[in-house]
């Protein structure tokens, strides 16, 4: 499709409009028919799948310890978030969640917690481009640029690292880490400053984004809106806090919230958990500095260290079995939920007892979110429908998976 | 080759919902399709005023065949902090869902955001939800025949036989058998014996 917003239909005094596949404000591939009168919305609808995959199916047809490498690809902005729940719903079936070492869970938080700033960065980014304001992108794409560098020194990739693995982490942080990491918790309050004083009282944006897309609790709660969209509304309802894993219960943080549950309160309670985030990410890096076990001792679930494979024979029949058949779940089902910088991001896992998945189904919260757009368009200009789906911020890869 | 999917396999289990330790992630409910939406209609007014998922999975070879599942969540629907939200009651409600003509009742008059939901598990496991709005595939194309999430749907469409995958070329440029030789059965007892905390002496001629 050439021309990105084109005129469908005209029938009396409305005309249907169609917004995408590839329309810049999108923010991914979504296409949007809008039915408008002059300027007003009358009605709203989607069309998404543009993205799909099938994530889901391929995942049921590798091995578990190989499933997480396709999963991290379905919301790629925040891959280790998504590798996380995996790995904990695959532990819980196990039977093993008690017995991760405390340094794994702290890598976790870190790692979980560095994507929830890269992610809202993204978001901060190309929402500041939406509305004009270009120049936020660089400054917040120097703070993922950082980010991605410390993802990569340990996990080996910028965005799909596959870190995560069940029992885990692969391989300790490297040597400077936590020099580079340091460097980020100073560098990082001087950015956030700049970006407030750039953005928060900004009366281009506060124009754009106060009462767009109101949103009530008791809305909130029957559309399925979770993270920053529900807690904008004023529901305190964090999975961190009311369901903690990975040891969140350790860690003091506020649960940021507004009342008013428009597109400029999405946009502060973003902005104040990137602070809480970086307030975690320091309680962390306190506990990185005891050395500790990373991986759990458990021969039929964790690979054997490279360097006993070549002494041991017992190392080598482990670490031939994982590779090439992986390991086997006991049957069950469970469903694991996180916080993912959309919202609550959760897999419910079935396993029939085999060395593969039975069925790994997401719970998407960019879908969900998404969808209350059909909600909030009605009766709007059309130029705030770019506003509205910028404050939901969806990634697609998790919406069509 | 046999393939994993096959859950008559002997030891994998049929209905792994049956058999599941207790995890205590969530309260669960397993009910019949005709008391399914009563069911929900009575959680909600109970408090769990948060439809967060629902997903479907089929155990092929079962009867009922699919699992349809309902995740809910009481959530607050005023403004509080984290202590009104505190830990919030988890229902999980499996439905089982026969195999010829699977349907079901829409949830979407109990909540909207069943609307995507339903039409997903439509368009993937082709299962119908009466009373639907708007009941059509959302992530294949329209026009799309089969049903990609089922177990008898081949993982690479209907046209895998059609392009059938090429086969692994042969690493021939290894004699079979040949044991570590050169550099790489150097690098090897290296190894070794540094693992056993030994060094071995530089070989001759080695500068770099």
């Amino acid at each position: 499709m050439s021309v990105a917003l084109e005129v469908v239909e005209r029938s009396g005094n409305t005309m249907t409009l169609s917004m995408g596949p590839q329309h810049p404000s999108t923010h991914g591939v979504l296409q949007v028919k809008v039915e408008v009168a002059g300027e007003i919305v009358e009605r709203a609808e989607m069309e998404i799948g543009y993205l799909h995959t099938g994530i889901e199916k391929s995942a049921e047809n590798l091995f578990w310890t190989q499933a997480s490498t396709v999963i991290e690809r379905m919301d790629y902005l925040n891959p280790l978030g998504n590798a996380l729940c995996y790995v904990l719903a695959v532990e819980q079936l196990l039977g093993i969640t008690d017995r991760i070492p405390e340094r794994a869970q702290s890598v976790r938080v870190l790692m979980s917690e560095l994507s929830r700033i890269a992610s809202h960065c993204v978001w901060l980014g190309t929402g500041g481009i939406d509305l004009g304001a270009i120049s936020t992108f660089f400054y917040t794409f120097d703070i993922r640029e950082d980010i991605l560098a410390l993802i990569e020194a340990s996990g080996g990739a910028r965005m799909h690292p596959n870190y995560l693995r069940v029992g885990g982490i692969n391989g300790d942080l490297p040597d400077g880490f936590l020099a580079k990491l340091d460097a980020l918790i100073v560098k990082f309050p001087q950015r956030m400053r700049e970006l407030r004083t750039l953005l928060q009282n900004n009366p281009i944006l506060r124009d754009r984004m106060i009462d767009v897309g109101a949103i009530s609790p008791a809305d909130a709660a029957g559309w399925s809106l979770t993270g920053p969209v529900l807690r904008a509304t004023g529901v305190a309802y964090d999975v961190r806090r009311a369901f903690p894993y990975s040891g969140y219960e350790k860690y003091e943080f506020d649960v940021p919230t507004r009342t008013e549950g428009d597109a400029y309160a999405r946009f502060l309670v973003r902005l104040e958990e990137m602070d809480e985030s970086m307030r975690i990410i320091a309680q962390v890096r306190q506990e990185l500095e005891r050395p500790g076990p990373i991986m759990i001792d458990d021969p039929k679930v964790a690979q054997p260290p490279k360097e006993t494979i070549a002494l041991s024979m017992e190392a080598l029949i482990h670490h031939f079995k994982i590779v090439s058949e992986s390991f086997r779940v006991p049957p069950g089902d469970v469903y694991q939920a996180i916080e993912s910088p959309r919202g609550e991001l959760a897999y419910y896992v079935v396993s029939n007892g085999d060395n593969r998945p039975y069925r790994v189904r997401t719970r998407p919260p960019s879908m969900y979110n998404l969808q209350s757009l059909l909600l909030m368009a009605p009766g709007n200009l059309i130029a705030d429908i770019v506003v509205m789906i910028g404050s939901l911020d969806p990634v697609f890869g998790e919406v069509d998976r | 080759m046999p393939s994993s999917q096959n859950p008559s396999i002997a030891g994998l289990a049929l209905d792994p919902t049956g058999v599941r330790p207790d995890l205590g992630d969530a309260e669960i409910h397993r009910v019949a399709p005709a008391e399914i939406h009563a069911t929900l209609t009575a959680l909600r007014a109970g408090g769990c005023t948060m439809l967060l998922d629902i997903g479907g999975v089929d155990y092929l070879g079962r009867e009922p065949r699919y699992d349809v599942v309902y995740h809910l969540l009481a959530m607050p629907t005023a403004a509080g902090g984290i202590e009104t939200v505190g830990r919030p009651r988890r229902v999980r409600v499996l439905v089982g869902v026969p195999g010829a003509e699977p349907a079901l009742p829409s949830a979407v008059d109990l909540w909207p955001s069943a609307n995507w939901a339903e039409r997903e598990i439509f368009d993937l496991f082709g299962i119908s939800f009466t009373g639907h709005p708007d009941l059509k595939r959302i992530q294949m194309p329209e026009g799309w025949t089969g049903h990609p999430l089922r177990k008898d749907y081949p993982l690479r469409g209907p046209a895998a036989e059609a392009t059938p995958r090429p086969a692994f070329a042969l690493k021939s440029n290894v004699p079979a058998g040949a044991p570590p030789a050169g550099k790489v059965a150097e690098a090897l007892q290296r190894q070794i014996a540094r693992a056993r905390g030994q060094e071995l002496p530089k070989p001759a001629g080695d500068e770099a």
